[in-house]
């Protein structure tokens, strides 16, 4: 049957917004993962949570670039914890970590900076593929340059960007072996067990503190054969517990290239006990560091396909890299971030001036990832730690389950109030609210899987204050339905009317929550953010509930003429005032025509 | 008149909150000067967000499931970091839910690795070292939230101010201001006299009353704007009296909607402070209580009235009232009794909005071909049938 004119088709409406429903949890449940779970934040499941505040010396802001590559360095560190499900979130000058799970307070040690230094390779790269306990802990003969099939993951040579004889294609790395010969091992040796190690960074755990010292024992000692050991006994599939621990003035053993090698690098400064070493012997230390460069770029290969990273030092940084590459020609050395070998050329000469091309078959990316690496080597900034937080998964259970009573007792005031005061129009509140509900949850959980939005405990606070902005639009339209039939039309006729003047003032009330909401979101940090999302979200959700269910219900409800008797519908009050109205004009006409 | 709820529910004017506007400027400002007082002199309690600190929180029951008290967990704080104290050690919440929290000066990440070490061997709770949560918070930390909480105030009554008086003009943009400065001090006010804790989470919480404040004061204004389109050309009542009536007819609207935003933080507030004792829950849903039942109030009894005032500086309308007491005085010289009506004066607006929403229905809808061709085959007119 085809409404007359001026009634709106409610079944329409009511169709339009099942089929929204229908849409969103097809969405949830046959996208991603199906898994129908909102993400939860931090505070309600459980974990390890650290905004890291940039602070520069000057005060100035730092840059875009700066911070994104902190960002992306922090994550590469986060992922080094091994906790599933970690995140690293930029959000304006902070960097918040979130590591979920009971295991999680490494993540507080991890805004340090870290450092990028140059280390001569000692001996060859032992592939990681060879399981440490197949080969067994050999004797004190190092591996010989001829004995192992030389490895294609060192393809890159440091050469001067001028020289024509960068080498295209694969140069079988040249490695000397000559491990033997290295000054560490040499006259002034002291013990091997030398697990001194005051720079263990003093702000980690104490179980942390105590691997980070076992690993310095064994991958740090100055002792030849502990170091061969230690290298065929390193796992690169492992956390690295040295990660920006390591100490420069020793030897280390350690991973590179994606965990595909292990190198035996030599000490990056002259350890203080080694009295012998002339200041200006650089055939073993490069005493080079990241401070030592200036800039670093991808480009082009000009003598072939491929890029390749050209490098600025510092002028004294140009100096002892001179001198460090003249003692090392044909020799390997390796580019170590955070204790891990980021790249490891073999030096084709010596290398003046300060600038330096490092070719190999490098794809752009990769360029472009080792000048970052070379450029910011540590991070680009300094990070003051603001906030550390460790909740317990029981606690995160607790408040997870308190947030849902407080919306359940919440709810069911709102339910008792409205039953009580619009009864028949209550039924539909609820029903309202309850839909809105629905199509809150199953937004929440595609948000948390598109844009990784986490529901915090702000978040549920949030959604429980909408529930009163929400209720408040159908408040505000029953209200002037009452007005409506007060002035003496039935509820039939009052519905429309009522709809077209309330809808203005809910757009309008709605928008200044929406822009609340939303200057929140821009602007503040933290929690503030979770708490204006979820708000502003409600506000947009409301409108659609409002337009697609309440109104439509509502007309069908006053074209029923049972559910229209004023007794059920909460209108009784309003229909006597109304019926006196219509009688006291009726009796003034009936007046003004006896007149 | 009947009594007060018939009043309130019927909206018919009866309540004169314009005219004795007086009453409630002086009441406000004597609040006003209460709460600005306290904030220069008692100040605020700031929480560890603010000052920095690390705050430490375990379940209060043992793994024996006996309880373990604050004295036991000071012992085990003085014995794990000698030479520091903790600022307060309380038990809080209740049931399963039961912690104790404890505050500190700012320990170190490995300060903190010890004492939690100690804590767990000390006094055993329940779940272990796992089950206790830490909480470290630099000094500037607080400062920062709040410097772009500032930022965000600052914003939003921008955006807000620009919508409003887009939206209605800008005498009701700079009274719904008014109305949500009076909610922000007061509130304000009310922390510090109290002397509840300042935290984040607080003035996210005093962030949204702004929101919800201006939103109330919104729905009163659409109302007087509709009740005063047309008033210039009419003698049948003043802009003070349109407005009141107006605020009369929304009376019951607003204070439904306080009453229903304000149960669910009422739930809030109960499972914040019964069960959790402490935290993000219970502040936010303190400062929303204080801050919502102030914004009803405001939106009442400041935002109104204050719109008055400013629309009673234009000559227009105070001619406009002239012109409304010369009538009166001469109906009521020749004694005629003229029944008021509560009807608003936008039904040409009304209608004209209607017309529309006729016309888009009908465009919307099935055209009526196949109604119509039953009908006429049911009613004859007379007409041949093809």
């Amino acid at each position: 049957m085809a409404p007359p004119a001026g009634q709106i088709r409610p079944a329409k409406y009511l169709a339009s917004f099942v089929l929204i429903v229908v849409a969103l949890y097809a969405l949830v449940f046959f996208t991603g993962n199906g898994s129908a779970k909102p993400k939860l934040g931090i505070d309600l499941q459980g974990g390890t949570i650290v905004t890291l505040t940039a602070r520069q010396e000057n005060g100035a802001q730092p840059s875009e670039e700066a911070l994104t590559r902190a960002r992306d360095l922090i994550e590469v560190r986060v992922n080094g914890l091994g906790v599933s499900g970690a995140e690293v979130v930029r959000d304006g000058n902070n960097l918040t970590i979130t590591v979920p799970g009971a295991d999680s307070e490494g993540a507080k040690g991890l805004g340090q900076t870290a450092r990028l230094a140059f280390r001569k390779v000692l001996g060859q790269p032992i592939p990681a593929a060879a399981a440490p306990n197949t080969q067994a802990p050999s004797s004190s003969t190092p591996p010989s340059s001829n004995a192992s099939t030389p490895p294609s993951s060192p393809n890159q040579t440091a050469s001067q960007p001028s020289s024509s004889n960068a080498p295209q294609g694969r140069p079988a790395p040249n490695l000397a072996a000559q491990p033997s010969s290295t000054p560490p091992s040499g006259s002034t040796a002291p013990s091997s067990t030398a697990p001194s190690t005051p720079s263990a960074p003093s702000n980690v755990d104490p179980k942390v503190a105590k691997e980070i010292q076992e690993a310095k024992a064994l991958r740090q000692a100055t002792d030849q054969q502990i170091l061969q050991q230690a290298a065929l006994m390193l796992d690169c599939t492992k956390p690295d517990p040295l990660r920006g621990n390591d100490d420069l003035d020793k030897p280390l053993v350690t991973c590179g290239e994606k965990g595909a090698y292990k190198y035996i690098l030599a000490p990056v400064n002259p350890p203080k006990e080694d009295t012998q070493t002339k200041p200006d012997d650089y055939s073993t230390y490069s005493r080079l560091t990241g401070e030592d460069i200036n800039n670093a770029a991808a480009n082009k290969n000009p003598n072939g396909t491929g890029y390749v990273v050209n490098l600025d030092f510092k002028s004294d940084g140009g100096t002892k890299w001179g001198k460090f590459t003249s003692a090392n020609v044909q020799q390997a050395v390796a580019v170590v971030l955070d204790g891990e070998v980021m790249s490891a050329p073999t030096i084709q000469s010596a290398i003046t001036g300060g600038s330096t091309e490092i070719s190999g078959k490098f794809t752009l990316a990769e360029a472009q990832s080792l000048a970052n690496t070379l450029k910011y080597g540590a991070l680009p900034l300094s990070f003051d730690a603001s906030e550390a937080q460790t909740i317990s998964p029981t606690l995160g259970l607790q408040s997870l389950k308190a947030g849902l009573i407080a919306g359940g007792i919440g709810l069911a005031l709102v339910f008792v109030y409205c039953m009580f005061y619009y009864r028949l129009l209550g039924i539909l509140t609820i029903l309202s609210l309850g839909l809105s509900g629905l199509i809150i949850y199953a937004v929440l959980v595609l948000l948390g899987r598109w844009i990784g939005f986490t529901l915090d405990l702000a978040g549920i606070a949030g959604f429980i204050v909408a529930i009163g902005i929400t209720a408040d639009s159908f408040i505000v339209f029953f209200e002037r339905l009452k007005d409506e039939v007060r002035e003496g039309r039935t509820f039939r006729s009052a519905v429309p009317r009522a709809w077209v003047r309330s809808r203005r003032t809910i757009l309008s009330a709605d928008a200044v929550s929406f822009i609340a909401a939303a200057v929140l979101y821009m602007i503040a940090v933290g929690q503030v953010k979770g708490f204006a999302f979820t708000l502003g979200m409600s506000t947009v959700l409301d409108l659609v509930v409002v337009f697609l269910v309440t109104h439509p219900l509502v007309a069908m409800a006053s074209k029923s003429k049972f559910l229209s008797n004023p007794n059920l519908s909460g209108l009784g009050g309003a229909a006597r005032e109304g019926a006196a109205h219509r009688a006291a004009v009726t009796g003034k006409t009936a007046a003004v025509k006896e007149a | 008149m009947g009594n007060v709820f018939t009043r309130l529910y019927v909206g018919n004017g009866a309540f004169d909150i314009v005219g004795k506007r007086t009453r409630w400027y002086i009441v406000s400002g004597i609040i006003l000067l209460v709460c600005i007082g306290s904030m220069v002199f008692r100040q605020f309690n700031l929480g560890i967000d603010f000052e920095g600190g690390t705050k430490i929180s375990m379940p209060s029951v043992a793994e024996s499931s006996q309880a373990i008290s604050t004295s036991a967990v000071e012992d085990s704080y003085a014995k794990a970091l000698p030479g520091k104290k903790p600022n307060a050690v309380q038990a809080v919440g209740t049931g399963a839910s039961a912690t104790i929290q404890i505050k500190s000066p700012a320990l170190s990440i490995q300060e903190v690795a010890t004492l939690k070490t100690a804590l767990a061997n000390d006094t055993k709770p329940k779940g272990g070292q796992g089950a206790i949560s830490d909480s470290a918070v630099s000094a500037s930390w607080g400062g920062e939230i709040s410097w772009k909480a500032l930022w965000a105030l600052f914003w939003f009554f921008v955006a807000v101010t620009l919508f409003l008086a887009f939206y209605f003009e800008w005498r009701m943009a700079v009274a719904a201001l008014i109305a949500v400065f009076h909610d922000v001090i007061i509130t304000a006010g009310v922390y510090s006299l109290i002397g509840f804790e300042v935290t984040p989470a607080t003035v996210i919480g005093l962030l949204t009353i702004l929101g919800f404040s201006l939103y109330d004061t919104v729905v009163v204004f659409d109302k007087v704007k509709e009740n005063t389109r047309g008033l210039l050309g009419l003698t049948r009542r003043t802009y003070a009296e349109a407005a009141n009536l107006a605020l009369n007819q929304t009376l019951m609207r607003s204070i439904n909607t306080s009453l229903i935003a304000l149960l669910p933080v009422i739930g809030l507030l109960v499972v914040g402070v019964g069960i959790l004792g402490v935290g993000t829950l219970q502040d936010l849903a303190l400062v929303q209580l204080v801050g919502m039942f102030v914004g009803a109030m405001s939106s009442i009894f400041i935002a109104t009235p204050a719109l008055v005032d400013l629309k009673m500086r234009d000559p227009k309308y105070i001619a406009q009232a002239k012109r409304v007491a010369a009538r009166r005085a001469k109906t009521a010289s020749s004694g005629a009794v003229v029944a008021e009506d509560i009807e608003s004066a936008d039904d040409e607006a009304l209608a004209a909005d209607l017309r529309k929403e006729e016309a888009l229905a009908a465009a919307a809808s099935v055209p009526h071909r196949t109604a119509k061709a039953s009908d006429s085959r049911r009613r004859p007119t007379g007409k041949r049938q093809r």
